[in-house]
C-alpha cells in the first residue's frame, strides 16, 4: 500500500506550518521523516493519520483521497502509534489492545476469539504478553509505548505511522521497537528524533525544516555533514563502521561557539 | 499490588463479572419483593405477596381477582397503587441515574461528572417547572412534562460542554465551575416561576421535585420511564466500544475508525432523556449517577462492557433501598430521597475531588 502527500499545506492557529510538502512512499516502504522540533513533522504525520485537515493539497492512500475513505476504512489501512497517550481512567492493558479492533466491528458486533488471539499476538510481538492483565496507567512509559504499538498491529493495517515512536524509550527499547518495525513488512513512516536511529533503519528519509522538504533520499545520500550542518546548524562527522552502519558523531557546540567568538 | 489490583478493577475476571450480572439480575426483583413489606403502615407479608400474585394473574393470564384481594381493598390499593410503582420507580430512576452519569462521564472523559453535578438534573428540573407551572408544551401530548424535562436537560448538557471548552480543552474545574453556574441559573428560574405563581398545589409538587422524591409514582408514568430507560441501556450496551474510545480522546479514536462528534451528540440526547424522565417522575436526586458507576468500576475496571450492566443493575437496586432507608429513617414520617442520595454522596464526590489522580486540569 503507498501513501503519498502532494502539495500539502496546513495552518495551526493562524501559523502556516506545512507550506506545500510533497511526499511518497513506496509499497512496505520504511520511510523516516527528520528535522529540527517545530519544522513540521507532527503536523505533517496528523495530516497523513486524519486528526488535521490540510488547508490546501491532499493525502492519497493508494491513489485515492484519503478525504473519500469513512473513518473506519482508512483505520484498516493505517494504524498510527502517536507521541502522548495518557489517560485519565484505568484500563487493562488487554482492553487497549482491543480497541485495535474497533475499526473491524459494527456496533453489535462480539469480540470473538479471533480478536482475542490478535491481541494476544500484537502483545506477544511487543514482548509484552506476560502484561495482559495490568493496568495500563501502571506501566512505565516505554511499556505504554509498546502496548499502543501492540493495539496498532492490532488493527492488521497494510501501514503504520510512528510519531516519534521512541521518545521515552531507553536505547535499547528504542532499538528493540525499530528493529520490530523494520520487520513487519508493511508500509511504514516514522518521525524520528534520533538521526542515528533514522541512518540505522529507515529505507528512505525525508527532512522537513520551517514546513518544505529540506531534502530526500536514502540516509547515506542524504545525511552528510553539509546537509545536517543546513538543516540542524550543528557540526556532525559522518562515517561508515566495519557492518556498513552510517553513524553520525556530533561536535559540541562550545567549540563552534568558541571559535566564533575568538 | 494491592493497590494496582484496586485500580483495574478488583474482580476484572471474567467469570466474575458474568456472576456478579446474574445475581443483581436476581437480587432486583427481590429487593423490590422485600421492599413492599416496608412502611408506614405494617400489612401481614403473606397478604402483601397475594396481592401481587393476582395482579400478575389477571395481567398475564387474565385470571380475576378474588372479592377480598381486589381493587378497591385497603391492601390491595397500598401494595399495587402506593408501594409497589413507587419502587419499580425507584429502579427506573436508578437505572436511568447510573447510565447518564456513566455517559456523562464518558461524554467529558472526567470521571466527576454526574448529571446533577454538571445541573443537568436542574435543567430538566426547570423545563418541567416551565411545563407545569406556565403549561409550556401542552402541544407535545400527555407525556408533555417528561418531554420538557428533556429539553431542559439536553439544553443544559450542550451548554455545560459549550462553556468548559470556551479557550481551550474542558477542564474538570471548568466543568464543576459551568456545571454549577447553569446549575445555579436553571434553579433560580425555577424558584423564581414559583414564587410568581402562588399557586400552593403545583408549589408542593416542585418542592417534592428539587429534593426528589419517589412518592408521586403510578403505573401509567412508570410505563414510559421504564421505557425510556431499558431504550436507553440497551442502545448504550451497543456503543460500548465506541465510549471506550471517547475516553482516548478524538484524536486516538479517528485512528482507531471513529468519528466522534456526532457520536456525542447522539449520546447527549439519549442520555438528556433518562434524565429527563427521570426528573419528572422523581425529582432532583443527586449523586447516584457518580457513586455507582465509580463502585461498578472500581470493582470491574472501566471497559464500557461490563461497567454498563453492573451500573445499571447496582443504580436500581441502590435507589430501592434507599428509597426504603427513606421510609423507616423518620419514625412515621419519610424523608426526600435525593437529601439522602446526596448525604451518602457528596462525600464519596468530594473524595474523588480530592484524589491526585483525577486532577483538576487533567
Amino acid at each position: 500500500m503507498k501513501i503519498e502527500a502532494k502539495a500539502v499545506e496546513a495552518l495551526l492557529s493562524g501559523n502556516h506550518i506545512l507550506k506545500g510538502i510533497d511526499l511518497e512512499t513506496g509499497d512496505r516502504e520504511l520511510v523516516g521523516v527528520i528535522g529540527p522540533n517545530g519544522g513540521g513533522k507532527s503536523t505533517l504525520l496528523k495530516c497523513i493519520y486524519r486528526v488535521l485537515k490540510p488547508t490546501a493539497g491532499a493525502v492519497y492512500l493508494d491513489g485515492r483521497a484519503l478525504d473519500g475513505y469513512p473513518y473506519r476504512e482508512s483505520a484498516r489501512r493505517i494504524a498510527v502509534v502517536a507521541q502522548h497517550n495518557y489517560y485519565n481512567f484505568d484500563f487493562s492493558v488487554r482492553d487497549v489492545v482491543l480497541m485495535g479492533r474497533a475499526p473491524h466491528k459494527r456496533a453489535l458486533d462480539r469480540d470473538t476469539a479471533e480478536d482475542y488471539n490478535i491481541v494476544a499476538e500484537s502483545l506477544e510481538t511487543v514482548g509484552m504478553a506476560a502484561f495482559a492483565d495490568r493496568s495500563f496507567s501502571t506501566l512505565s512509559g516505554g511499556e505504554q509505548q509498546r502496548v499502543i504499538l501492540a493495539r496498532a498491529l492490532a488493527q492488521r493495517t497494510a501501514c503504520l505511522i510512528l510519531d516519534e515512536p521512541t521518545n521515552h524509550l531507553d536505547i535499547k527499547y528504542q532499538l528493540q521497537l525499530m528493529d520490530l518495525v523494520r520487520h513487519l513488512d508493511r508500509t511504514v513512516i516514522a518521525a524520528v528524533h534520533d538521526l542515528n536511529i533514522a541512518a540505522m533503519y529507515c529505507d528512505r528519509l525525508y527532512a522537513v525544516k520551517d514546513g518544505r522538504i529540506a531534502g530526500q533520499g536514502s540516509p547515506a545520500e542524504l545525511l552528510t555533514p553539509e546537509f545536517i550542518r543546513e538543516v540542524y546548524e550543528v557540526d556532525a562527522q559522518v562515517m561508515t563502521d566495519g557492518g556498513g552502519h552510517l553513524h553520525i558523531l556530533f561536535h559540541p557546540g562550545m567549540e563552534k561557539a568558541k571559535e566564533g567568538s575568538l | 499490588m494491592g493497590s494496582d489490583a484496586i485500580k483495574r478493577g478488583l474482580f476484572r475476571g471474567r467469570p466474575l463479572y458474568l456472576i456478579t450480572v446474574l445475581a443483581l439480575l436476581i437480587v432486583l426483583p427481590l429487593s423490590i419483593l422485600a421492599a413492599v413489606t416496608f412502611g408506614t403502615m405494617r400489612l401481614p407479608m403473606g397478604e402483601v405477596y397475594q396481592v401481587i400474585r393476582f395482579e400478575l394473574g389477571r395481567i398475564f393470564l387474565r385470571l380475576p381477582i378474588p372479592e377480598e384481594w381486589a381493587p378497591g381493598t385497603p391492601i390491595h390499593d397500598v401494595v399495587w397503587l402506593i408501594r409497589l410503582p413507587r419502587l419499580v420507580l425507584a429502579a427506573a430512576v436508578g437505572v436511568s441515574l447510573s447510565i447518564s452519569g456513566v455517559i456523562m462521564q464518558a461524554i467529558v472523559k472526567n470521571p466527576l461528572a454526574d448529571p446533577y453535578i454538571l445541573g443537568i438534573s436542574s435543567g430538566a428540573s426547570l423545563g418541567a417547572t416551565v411545563a407545569v407551572m406556565l403549561g409550556v408544551g401542552l402541544t407535545l401530548g400527555s407525556n408533555y412534562v417528561g418531554i420538557m424535562a428533556f429539553l431542559g436537560a439536553f439544553c443544559v448538557s450542550m451548554a455545560v460542554i459549550a462553556l468548559a471548552n470556551v479557550g481551550g480543552r474542558a477542564t474538570s474545574v471548568k466543568l464543576l465551575l459551568a456545571g454549577s453556574a447553569l446549575s445555579a441559573v436553571c434553579g433560580a428560574f425555577s424558584s423564581f416561576i414559583i414564587y410568581i405563581a402562588h399557586d400552593d398545589h403545583s408549589t408542593g409538587k416542585i418542592v417534592n421535585w428539587t429534593m426528589g422524591s419517589l412518592a408521586a409514582a403510578d403505573w401509567e408514568n412508570n410505563a414510559a420511564i421504564l421505557a425510556v430507560a431499558l431504550a436507553g441501556t440497551l442502545f448504550f450496551l451497543t456503543q460500548y466500544r465506541t465510549l471506550n474510545l471517547m475516553l482516548l480522546g478524538d484524536d486516538s479514536a479517528i485512528t482507531l475508525g471513529t468519528d466522534l462528534h456526532r457520536r456525542r451528540v447522539a449520546y447527549l440526547v439519549v442520555s438528556s432523556l433518562m434524565v429527563g424522565f427521570a426528573v419528572y417522575n422523581a425529582g432532583v436526586i443527586g449523586f447516584v449517577g457518580l457513586v455507582v458507576p465509580h463502585g461498578a468500576r472500581m470493582l470491574f475496571g472501566t471497559d464500557h462492557k461490563k461497567l454498563i450492566p453492573i451500573s445499571a443493575l447496582a443504580g436500581a437496586v441502590f435507589l430501592v433501598w434507599a428509597d426504603v432507608l427513606c421510609r423507616t429513617i423518620l419514625p412515621g414520617n419519610e424523608m426526600p430521597v435525593g437529601i439522602l442520595t446526596s448525604i451518602l454522596g457528596a462525600p464519596v464526590f468530594i473524595y474523588l475531588m480530592a484524589r491526585k489522580k483525577y486532577g483538576f486540569g487533567a
